[in-house]
C-alpha cells in the first residue's frame, strides 16, 4: 500500500489519495460511498472562480463554484489560495461551513502560500456535482476589483463496489468497512456542529 | 514541507493629494483594514511616491494621527519641485508599522503633491 493520505504535506505540492485500482470511502454529508479508483489524472493550477468586485469592508455574496463540480462517480482533491487580498469562507455545500471551531469558522487569505506552502490545510473533496461556495470578506476600506481563486488538485473516476453493478463486490466492502483491506477515507463537505 | 518565510501581503494604497500644508491638514494615505472576518491587521511602508505639482523644494512628513495628535513613522523625506520621488527598499526606506490609519502632510507647498504608498500587509 503506497504511503497516500488526505491532507499529506511533504516536499513538493501534494500527491493524489489513491491509485488506480485503489479503494476510497467517499463520505458527503451524511451518506458514504465505497468505490474504487479506476483513473486519475492531475489538475494543473487553474483559476476556479472570480467572485467579482468587492465593495469597502463588505462581504461579498454566498458564490458557488461550479468550476470545481466534478462529472458522475467522480471525485476532485483540490488544494487552493485567493490571489486577492480577501479574507475566503468556505461553506461545503453551500449550507455548511466549513473549518468551523465554536465561535469561529476560520477563512483563508493570501497569506495561506507564505504560512502554508502546500497548501495542505486547504486541501478539500469535491464528490460529483456537490461543489462548495465561498463567500470573500474584505476588509480594507476600499473596494476589491476582483477576488479570484486558484485551485490545483487531482481528478478521479471510480467505480461503485456497493449494489448490483457490474462493479459491485459485498464482500470486498464487508472487508473495507471492517479493515480488513485498506480502504482510504475522503471526506467530501464540512460538517455541521451537532451533526 | 515549507518553512515560515516572509509573511507578507503588498497592497498599493490610493493616489492622494495633499493640498495643504502643515501637521493640522495630514490627511489620510492608507486606511488599516478593519472590516476583516478576524484578525488584527498592520500595515508597514513598503514605497512611498511623491509627486510634486510645481510646490517648490519641501518635506513631507508621514505618520498617524492629525495634528497634536500626530506620530512622525518615518523622518521628513524630501519632495522636490515639479519631480516625481520614489523611495522603497532600494533606497532604504524603512518599514515602519502602523497600527492605525497613515496620514501624511508637506511641510510646506506652491500648490500641491501627489502621494502613493505601497504597503505590506501584516496579520
Amino acid at each position: 500500500m503506497p504511503d497516500l493520505y488526505i491532507f499529506k504535506a511533504q516536499v513538493g505540492m501534494f500527491d493524489p489519495v489513491a491509485l488506480q485500482n485503489q479503494n476510497v470511502c467517499i463520505h458527503y454529508v451524511q451518506s458514504i460511498h465505497y468505490r474504487k479508483v479506476d483513473y486519475l489524472e492531475a489538475i494543473p493550477p487553474f483559476q476556479c472562480l472570480d467572485v467579482g468586485a468587492v465593495g469597502a469592508a463588505a462581504v461579498s455574496v454566498r458564490t458557488l463554484i461550479p468550476n470545481l463540480e466534478m462529472a458522475n462517480n467522480e471525485f476532485g482533491l483540490f488544494r487552493w489560495y485567493p490571489i486577492d487580498d480577501a479574507q475566503i469562507r468556505l461553506f461545503h455545500p453551500a449550507g455548511v461551513a466549513k473549518w468551523q471551531l465554536r465561535w469561529l469558522q476560520v477563512p483563508v487569505d493570501m497569506n495561506i502560500v507564505n504560512r502554508d506552502p502546500n497548501l495542505v490545510s486547504t486541501e478539500i473533496a469535491v464528490w460529483e456535482d456537490n461543489r462548495p461556495s465561498i463567500e470573500a470578506v474584505n476588509g480594507h476600506a476600499f473596494a476589491l476589483a476582483a477576488v479570484r481563486l486558484v485551485a490545483i488538485g487531482y481528478r478521479f473516476h471510480t467505480v461503485n463496489l456497493e449494489g448490483d453493478g457490474p462493479d459491485a463486490n459485498s464482500n470486498l466492502v464487508a472487508q473495507l468497512k471492517s479493515g480488513q483491506q485498506p480502504c482510504t477515507h475522503v471526506w467530501a463537505s464540512g460538517r455541521a456542529i451537532g451533526d | 514541507m515549507g518553512l515560515l518565510v516572509e509573511d507578507r501581503i503588498i497592497v498599493p494604497g490610493p493616489i492622494v493629494n495633499l493640498a495643504a500644508a502643515g501637521v493640522a491638514n495630514a490627511v489620510v494615505v492608507f486606511t488599516i483594514p478593519v472590516g476583516q472576518l478576524v484578525g488584527t491587521k498592520s500595515v508597514k511602508i513598503h514605497r512611498v511616491n511623491l509627486y510634486n505639482n510645481a510646490s517648490g523644494n519641501t518635506q513631507v512628513l508621514i505618520g498617524t494621527g492629525v495634528a497634536g495628535g500626530f506620530a512622525a513613522l518615518l523622518a521628513a523625506l524630501d519632495s522636490m519641485n515639479g519631480l516625481n520621488d520614489s523611495y522603497g527598499p532600494e533606497t532604504n526606506l524603512i518599514q515602519a508599522e502602523a497600527f492605525a490609519d497613515i496620514t501624511a502632510y508637506p511641510v510646506a507647498l506652491i500648490t500641491t503633491i501627489d502621494i502613493q504608498l505601497e504597503v505590506i500587509i501584516c496579520g
